[in-house]
């Protein structure tokens, strides 16, 4: 485990070139160029990059997935966790030059997740904020870390075309200026809590397809660049700077626990007839950490509990002979995971599944899903219970030792609704002008903490 | 009767663990993980089948089998069948936190876990190579941000980003005695920097933080002195070197001295030095972000760290670059050593995030290392000589974005 993780580090430093640490330079435009939308809905799973530099959460995800401060400077919980209380750093000002307050918090937070909030009830008190709970809520401070919990407030209405609807102003190192023809514009907050960033100016191009993100880098038109998995060893044959996360991605495929597979020995034979060998080699190129679990093992030293084998005869034996009827499966994502789609189709029509690949649309109505969640936390217990919510299962994860953490994932995982399939890096290509970056644990690049060399 | 005593020892010896056997670090996890074995299984026999998916050494596989069968074999369990139908499979895994011990006991069909977590071992760190050796005495540990600190004879004054603090010495350590605001109106840049240094007597001190600059006076009042400490804005050159470093003609044509005070302005909006110094140094700087004075055969010369990344020395009326110092980092300092006189302390990159400190000598136009690295378990994010010049300090930030200040002293070996 150590050495794998070892290796990963090792192949970061060849990938980027070894300097000793000197002090950053202030100023220029870095330009990024990615394949989906640049300033993503609130919700939206791939929507990081944009929305952690404009936006603070009340706490946050060091590089390590550590828990961190943010916006409240420090919590503290009573009454066995289901009472927190945050209190809220002072001094600090949204991009429009308004106050921090504990009320605009509320709103906020109370605004992002409705009925499906991890707290019962959460009001300002003074300047700070007080969560409560029917359930204890002892993961709170590090789930209060993701993206959904952004504290942003709406710009007034313009009648700019290039302004951006929905929250957009926050208090992060960056300010959405606009949002033209799939460009979006980010300028430096000099007045930022955590100190001006480096770069004056970020421009995320959405919508480029990757082959053309890697002829703009090459020709200097674009700083930072995506490189999917499955192109990670591509990009190191043409050479490029490539920085690799951890595999933080889980690939999973969501299995409904209703109609066509309510039965739990169909899901169980899905379950079985899965090739996730094939899938790691042939679709992601070996760049794939092969999982039958939840968490991976360096989280928990466990994950090997979890068989991956493939076992076609057993599936049959759970099908019993049930032929149910035709199922579909979505896929979210690009080429690699329509590929993965039709891969898993292939595997399941083997086990006597007839399953057709429904595009984009509508995964809720799907009897599979193949999703990829994001892993941000390097503590187990919190990481779990993100993974859980991020699939809709909402109850607080309260175990913290690893055989209560391997029970409780053993009787989701037992239930066969989601089904570990890979765990997946993320990779971006760096131009040699960039300097100190580094991924977030979950692989978005932070970029407030990058710089651009001086001009020669 | 010699003869049942004799026997009666051996089968001491081979149940249980010699008397005077040294404790191992598996002793205790080993009984723990048998003694849930055992309390599923229950007494009988069980193949015990180990395999080691963890950075243990092989060499200690078989101490571990030791002592999990003599723990099995205290609860009943004889693991030794190879035909038990009964199979205790251990695996001996880790996570980035700790080491964790797996049972999976399978009895026919069933399969049921048990497991221990075994905390992580120490790794002795390396020792130094021959020369020059670089010594690091941590001084104050503190969660806030430190940009510059002060050895006080009644503590330790640091600089903060918005205020100054005062330590003042404990049985314990050092503690904080009180805080001033520093009434810093700018926002705070993301690599800010800062500045203190002392009066000659150390009864005073000044400091520089981006636009502001503040003093402060020691008055001894009985038990531990009081400091007084006032802050205004300002755009005045910082105290960037002051000592008694130079020996011979100073940078200055005639204005010899033994010792000397260079002043530098500051760009608070790009956080460097802009290049102009006061007293002039004869040649034009370009903007730097460190420099250090060093004697040379016919003077001194300054030496800068450019913000482009070159390290070049002022001396004689000119600008020299520096060869050798491609793995510098833009921090370094000079330290005045018992054997080989004044040297340059510079940080580098280490492993991952973890910056080291190295001297090196400057005998001409090129930095000879005359140490090893000094891994400093942290970012070096300052780096300045002591009011005496025979130590340097060092601010670092550790992986749990503490903030150390540590003396760093160099022993000739």
């Amino acid at each position: 485990m150590l050495a794998r993780i070892a290796i990963s580090c090792l192949l970061l430093s060849l990938a980027l070139p070894v300097s000793a640490r000197t002090r950053p330079h202030y100023g220029g435009t870095l330009r990024v160029e990615i394949d989906g939308e640049p300033w993503p809905q609130v919700g939206a799973k791939s929507g990081g990059l944009a929305r952690r530099l404009v936006f603070d959460g009340l706490t946050r995800m060091d590089a390590d997935g550590a828990l961190q401060p943010a916006l409240a400077l420090r919590w503290a919980s009573e009454n066995n966790d289901h009472r927190w209380q945050f209190w809220l750093r002072p001094g600090v000002h949204f991009h429009d030059g308004s106050v921090l307050t504990a009320s605009i918090v509320e709103a906020a937070l109370t605004g992002s997740c409705g009925a499906a909030c991890p707290w019962t009830d959460v009001h300002a008190v003074g300047t700070t904020l007080v969560f409560t709970s029917d359930s204890p809520m002892p993961n709170l401070p590090a789930l209060l870390a993701g993206d959904d919990f952004l504290i942003g407030i709406a710009a007034p209405v313009s009648s700019d075309p290039n302004s951006i609807t929905g929250p957009s102003i926050g208090t992060g190192p960056f300010q959405a200026a606009g949002l033209s023809n799939g460009i979006l514009t980010l300028v430096a907050n000099g007045a930022c809590w955590q100190g001006r960033p480096f770069f004056d100016k970020i421009e995320i191009h959405g919508y480029v397809p990757v082959r053309d993100q890697w002829l703009d880098l090459s020709v200097g038109r674009a700083d930072l660049v995506e490189v999917p998995p499955e192109q990670l060893r591509q990009a190191q044959q043409q050479r490029l700077a490539v920085i690799s996360s951890r595999p933080a991605q889980l690939l999973a495929l969501a299995v409904a626990d209703s109609g066509a597979l309510g039965n739990p020995n169909l899901r169980a034979a899905i379950a079985l007839a899965v090739d996730r060998g094939a899938l790691s080699n042939v679709i992601f190129q070996k760049q794939g950490e092969i999982t039958a679990s939840l968490l991976p093992s360096e989280l928990t030293g466990y994950a090997f509990l979890f068989s991956t084998d493939r076992d076609l005869n057993k599936a049959h034996e759970l099908r019993g002979g049930l032929a149910p009827p035709p199922l579909t499966l979505t896929a979210e994502g690009g080429a690699a995971m329509q590929l993965a789609a039709q891969r898993i189709v292939l595997n399941l029509r083997e086990a006597g599944f007839n399953v057709q690949v429904a595009g984009n649309s509508a995964p809720q109505h799907a009897d599979l899903a193949l999703v990829r969640l994001s892993l941000r936390s390097n503590q187990p217990q919190a990481a779990l219970e993100s993974l859980l919510r991020g699939v809709g299962v909402a109850n607080p994860v309260l175990e913290s030792t690893p055989a209560g953490l391997y029970k409780l994932e053993r009787e989701f995982l037992d239930t066969h609704t989601l089904i570990p399939l890979l765990y997946l890096p993320r990779a971006w290509a760096v131009s040699s002008r960039v300097r100190d970056l580094r991924l977030s644990s979950d692989g978005v690049p932070l970029l407030d903490g990058a710089s651009l060399e001086a001009a020669p | 009767m010699k003869l049942v005593w004799l026997m009666a020892t051996i089968a001491m010896g081979l149940i249980g663990p010699p008397a005077f056997a040294a404790p191992s670090p598996w002793d205790q996890p080993a009984a723990d993980l048998a003694e849930q074995i055992a309390g599923i299984l229950g007494p009988g026999q069980a193949r015990l089948v180990i395999r080691n998916l963890s950075t243990l050494p092989t060499d200690e596989i078989s101490t571990i089998r030791g002592l999990l069968e003599q723990n099995l074999k205290a609860h009943g369990v004889l693991a030794s069948g190879a035909e038990s139908a009964n199979t205790i499979r251990v695996t001996l895994s880790e996570n980035l936190r700790e080491r964790l011990w797996v049972a999976e006991i399978v009895e026919g069909a069933e399969t049921r876990v048990v497991m221990v977590h075994v905390e992580p071992g120490t790794v002795q760190p390396a020792q130094p190579a021959s020369g020059l050796t670089l010594r690091k005495q941590a001084v104050l540990t503190t969660g806030d941000r430190i940009l510059a600190a002060l050895e006080t004879p009644d503590g330790l004054v640091a600089v903060e980003p918005e205020e100054i603090v005062i330590y003042g010495p404990t049985p314990g350590g050092l503690r904080e005695r009180k805080r001033f605001g520093i009434g810093q109106k700018r926002a705070l840049a993301r690599d800010p920097r800062g500045i203190i240094v002392s009066s000659p007597d150390g009864s005073a001190f000044e400091a520089n933080v981006p636009g502001m600059a503040c003093s402060g006076v020691y008055t001894r009042v009985q038990p531990t002195g009081e400091w007084t400490v006032r802050c205004s804005e300002s755009d005045d050159p910082w105290p960037i070197l002051q000592g008694p470093i130079l020996e011979g003609p100073t940078l200055q044509s005639g204005a010899a001295s033994s010792s000397i005070s260079i002043k530098a302005f500051y760009n608070a909006a790009r956080d460097y030095f802009t290049g102009v110094v006061t007293p002039s140094v004869d040649v034009d700087l370009p903007p730097f972000y460190s420099a250090a004075l060093l004697p040379r055969s016919d003077g001194a010369g300054l030496l800068i760290d450019g913000i482009d990344g070159k390290v070049q020395i002022a001396e004689s009326g000119a600008l020299k670059p520096v060869a050798g110092t491609r793995d510098w980092g833009s921090d370094f300092a000079a330290i005045d050593t018992s054997c080989a006189g004044s040297e340059i302390v510079a940080s580098g990159s280490g492993e991952a995030i973890s910056d080291s400190l190295r001297a090196y000598e400057l005998p001409r136009q090129e930095a000879v290392p005359a140490s090893a690295p000094l891994a400093m378990g942290g970012t070096v994010m300052a780096l300045w000589p002591a009011p005496d010049g025979k130590s340097i300090f060092a601010v670092v930030e550790n992986a749990l974005n503490q903030f150390e200040v540590d003396r760093v002293s160099a022993h000739c070996n």
